[in-house]
């Protein structure tokens, strides 16, 4: 399973829970697996957050990346550049 | 100067031929949206609310419309209703006003007449009805208790709340305990920190021009980061499907990140649809200040700990940044760009605001400078205290590979280290302060994104290729392609013509923005070689009547492996297209990628300053910036982007700021009034390239046109707490301003 890191704004869908052990094959799967458990976070990470996949910062959208079993996974707050 | 992890063993990239696009450039052929005229083309002026928030009563359009030369009059009435969840509601609103102005230059109308002066008269004849409205001209009236709305339809972004609020995103991020960590902490230094909004001050104005055909589809001319951009967001804003738009991309003049967004484009496309003929619309210069988007201002407090041995602690700090009239998450951005030491103990607030000021935009690293003033003065402040040198202080708590960033992820493979190194080691750092002067050294991080590119290359039938992108080219980008292209192809720079595509000729690219057009679509133009040299060395095997696994491409020919040599000559790329029609037709390749691993980028600059303490003028003596670009494909266009984010953050540390009324009108909305450094405000900036390269792309590549800007705001800062003793917290570091604290000293 995936070791997935919450920002704390996140945490108030959480029950103040940051680091967690979750299920998925891909990013997708990962957030629909939190939605699962804590309503409402889902729409939070695909639409309001950017994602690095052990540590590297994957493109806005890359709910179709694949997770490996040991992977860390940080839901962080939107970047953009200008 | 370049001081190099790996010494470059390639043959193009790392060159600096000139510009492909150099010479209409500099000889004033290149054409810019404000230079195309078409024929009918009607002239577009927009009409803007003198209220800084109002309701809109009435617009009569009567008169204007009876006024000689007029063909059409658009006001907010013309364009669909947008509700507030739907993602264009903000940018949509923002291009013209519907039942309330929300800043002072807010568009409400528009006309198109047959010359500028008639559509100007005609602007001047709507009659617009206002209800004045409490205003909101600050962070600290937005936040106070009770505060009038700025902008009833924002609500606080990813909260889930509904009601309307001045509050445009919350956020926090935080590890270990900051309470412990500055019981730890033999030295603590805080202050608060202001700083004013700040325009990215390109040169060139937003311009475009649109015509609408019979058909229902419109062709769109417009300056731009980004032509997709422009097609998909005018699309939304009409109600219209892309298929209706074609974009194409003219020159621009500078963007910075100011060009990330669209003002003009549906209005002139509505316009036009109205008069049947095309319509140009080009801002003036104060329109661009009054209407487009500033950086945001600032108002941080900040406190850091550190032990007597220099080891950093905590960082506890609380961050408004405004937004101006519409939401968006620039305190955010500010917060997790603090990303340079490893505070093992850290809680970082962040808070965007709205007020009744013109919608803030992207400018280069956004929200990083003003984080960084805050945070690199008084990492300053505590090797002044502890009495280190303040590079060393610097590398003892810098991060590297694998610490975590303000979030929490680990930093890839980074080049922070070798960057202070480099200016630790350079000849302005050895050289001794020059008398009465002060020295500054402060450092910056951003993080770069990688995102969708496409790339198209066709090799030409007599050899050379062109190499086809849809990256708008505001750094020397089709330069940078093309070098990437001759080293993969082994073919000349000069027989490659980089060419920047409309949206119709090439696969769909993102913005030119977060320093990813050399990065990202630079590596769709090397996946499309890649994809040409397998096509290649198949062309030659079956010209050679041998097996493609004979064939290797190599140095630019196609070279006959384990074979006799007689009669194997390596096959050239020339003779290889000259041949196309007989091997399988011409050789093209596309690639397109969503690139994941931008590699950030750190950057340390330093200055030498003297400070006239009779009129508070600050005078840069010397300055040197350091960066870490990964592999500089051009050095000559990265040293051109440090140059340039060195000048820019000079300018918004020394000069620059938006100054309102109470009514919150702009009162220096012109390039006299809002003052931006000229060459002869400025000494050379030297520059040291730092190669660290990026494992995530094949040449190594980092972006490299945001970092440059976050430095110099501390960096100067620094260097005058250091000539005068005093630590300056506030923007502009201006003679009045400076004078002013010289005086309280």
């Amino acid at each position: 399973m995936a070791t997935v890191h919450l920002q704390a704004d996140h945490s108030r869908f959480t029950d103040g829970v940051r680091e967690l052990e979750v299920d998925g094959a891909t990013v997708g799967a990962i957030i629909d697996e939190l939605e699962q458990r804590f309503p409402g976070l889902g729409p939070l990470l695909t639409e309001g957050a950017s994602v690095a996949l052990d540590g590297e910062l994957l493109p806005r959208g890359s709910i179709y990346e694949s997770v490996g079993p040991d992977a860390e996974v940080h839901f962080l707050a939107p970047i953009a550049g200008g | 100067m370049t001081a190099t992890e790996h010494p470059p063993t390639y043959k193009y990239i790392g060159t600096r031929p000139i510009r492909h696009d150099g010479l209409e450039k500099v000889t004033g052929k290149a054409r810019f949206a404000a230079d195309l005229d078409m024929t009918g083309q009607l002239r577009g002026a927009m009409i803007r609310s003198p209220y800084a928030h109002a309701r809109i009563v009435s617009i009569d359009t009567s008169d204007a419309e009876a006024m000689p030369g007029v063909k059409a009059v658009v006001t907010g009435a013309d364009f669909p209703a947008i509700d507030i969840n739907e993602q264009i509601h903000d940018e949509a609103i923002n291009i013209i006003a519907r039942d309330e102005v929300l800043y002072n230059g807010h568009v409400v109308a528009a006309v198109a007449a047959t010359t500028a002066a008639e559509a100007r008269a005609a602007a001047a004849a709507v009659k617009v009805q206002y209800e004045d409205l409490p205003t909101i001209l600050s962070i600290d009236d937005a936040i106070a208790e009770g505060a009038p709305i700025a902008n009833p339809t924002n609500r606080t972004l990813f909260t889930g709340d509904t009601e309307p609020s001045n509050l445009a995103s919350v956020g926090q991020f935080d590890r270990g305990d900051v309470e412990a960590g500055f019981a730890e902490a033999d030295v603590v230094v805080e202050r608060e920190f202001r700083t004013k909004p700040v325009h990215q001050g390109y040169i060139e104005p937003h311009a475009c021009v649109a015509d609408c055909g019979q058909d229902g589809k419109a062709t769109i001319w417009a300056s731009s980061q980004g032509h997709f951009m422009v097609r998909a967001r005018t699309a939304a804003v009409l109600g219209w499907g892309t298929e209706r738009i074609k974009v194409i991309p003219a020159e621009i003049g500078g963007g910075f990140g100011g060009k990330t967004t669209i003002y003009l484009e549906p209005i002139a496309v509505r316009l036009s649809q109205k008069a049947s003929r095309p319509v140009k619309i080009v801002m003036t210069r104060e329109e661009v200040l009054r209407a487009t988007g500033p950086a945001p201002g600032a108002k941080m407090w900040a406190k850091i700990g550190a032990t007597k041995d220099g080891e950093l602690t905590t960082l506890e700090a609380d961050l408004y940044y405004s937004n101006g009239s519409f939401k968006g998450y620039a305190a955010l951005t500010g917060a997790m760009s603090i990303a340079s030491y490893k505070f093992p103990n850290l809680m970082l607030k962040a808070t965007g605001t709205i007020d009744n000021m013109p919608k803030s935009a992207a400018y280069r690293a956004p929200s990083a400078p003003q984080a960084a003033f805050a945070i690199e003065t008084l990492v300053d402040e505590i090797a002044d205290e502890l009495g280190m040198d303040p590079i060393e202080l610097r590398l003892k708590n810098a991060v590297t590979e694998g610490d975590p960033t303000a979030m929490g992820a680990p930093h890839p493979k980074i080049g922070f280290v070798e960057t202070l190194e480099a200016i630790k080691n350079s000849d302005h750092y050895r050289s001794p302060v020059p008398e009465g002067a002060g020295r500054g050294v402060a450092t910056g991080f951003w993080f770069n994104i990688g995102e969708q590119s496409s790339a198209t290359v066709n090799l030409n039938e007599d050899g050379t290729a062109t190499v086809i992108t849809g990256s708008p080219d505001i750094g020397g980008s089709r330069a940078s392609m093309a070098l990437m292209a001759a080293e993969e192809l082994g073919l000349d720079v000069h027989h490659i013509t980089p060419i920047v595509a409309d949206t119709g000729s090439v696969g769909f690219t993102d913005i030119t923005e977060g320093s990813r057009a050399t990065f990202a679509t630079g590596m769709a133009v090397v996946n499309a070689c890649r994809n040409l040299k397998k096509q290649l060395v198949q062309r030659a095997a079956t010209m050679r009547g041998i097996d493609v696994d004979q064939v290797a491409w190599v140095g630019g020919a196609a070279v006959i492996e384990g074979v006799p040599s007689e009669g194997q000559d390596p096959v050239s790329l020339a003779e290889i297209t000259a041949a196309a029609k007989m091997t399988g037709g011409p050789l093209t390749a596309t690639a397109s990628l969503n690139a994941a691993g931008a590699g950030p980028s750190f950057a340390v600059h330093l200055a030498d300053v003297k400070v006239d303490e009779e009129t508070g003028q600050v005078t840069i003596l010397r300055y040197t910036a350091a960066q870490d670009a990964g592999t500089a494909i051009h050095p000559s266009y990265v040293e051109g982007q440090m140059q340039g984010g060195s000048v820019q953050g000079i300018g918004w540390a020394l000069n620059e700021e938006y100054v309102f009324d109470e009514h919150g009108e702009m009162q220096n909305a012109g390039f006299l009034d809002y003052r931006m450094p000229v060459a002869s405000d400025l000494p050379m900036i030297d520059t040291i390239i730092v190669e660290v390269p990026n494992p995530s792309h094949p040449y190594g590549v980092r972006g490299v046109g945001e970092t440059g800007i976050v430095p110099p705001i501390p960096t100067l800062a620094n260097a005058i707490a250091d000539a005068t003793g005093v630590r300056m917290t506030t923007l502009p570091m201006s003679p009045p301003n400076l004078l002013k604290a010289l005086n309280e000293r």
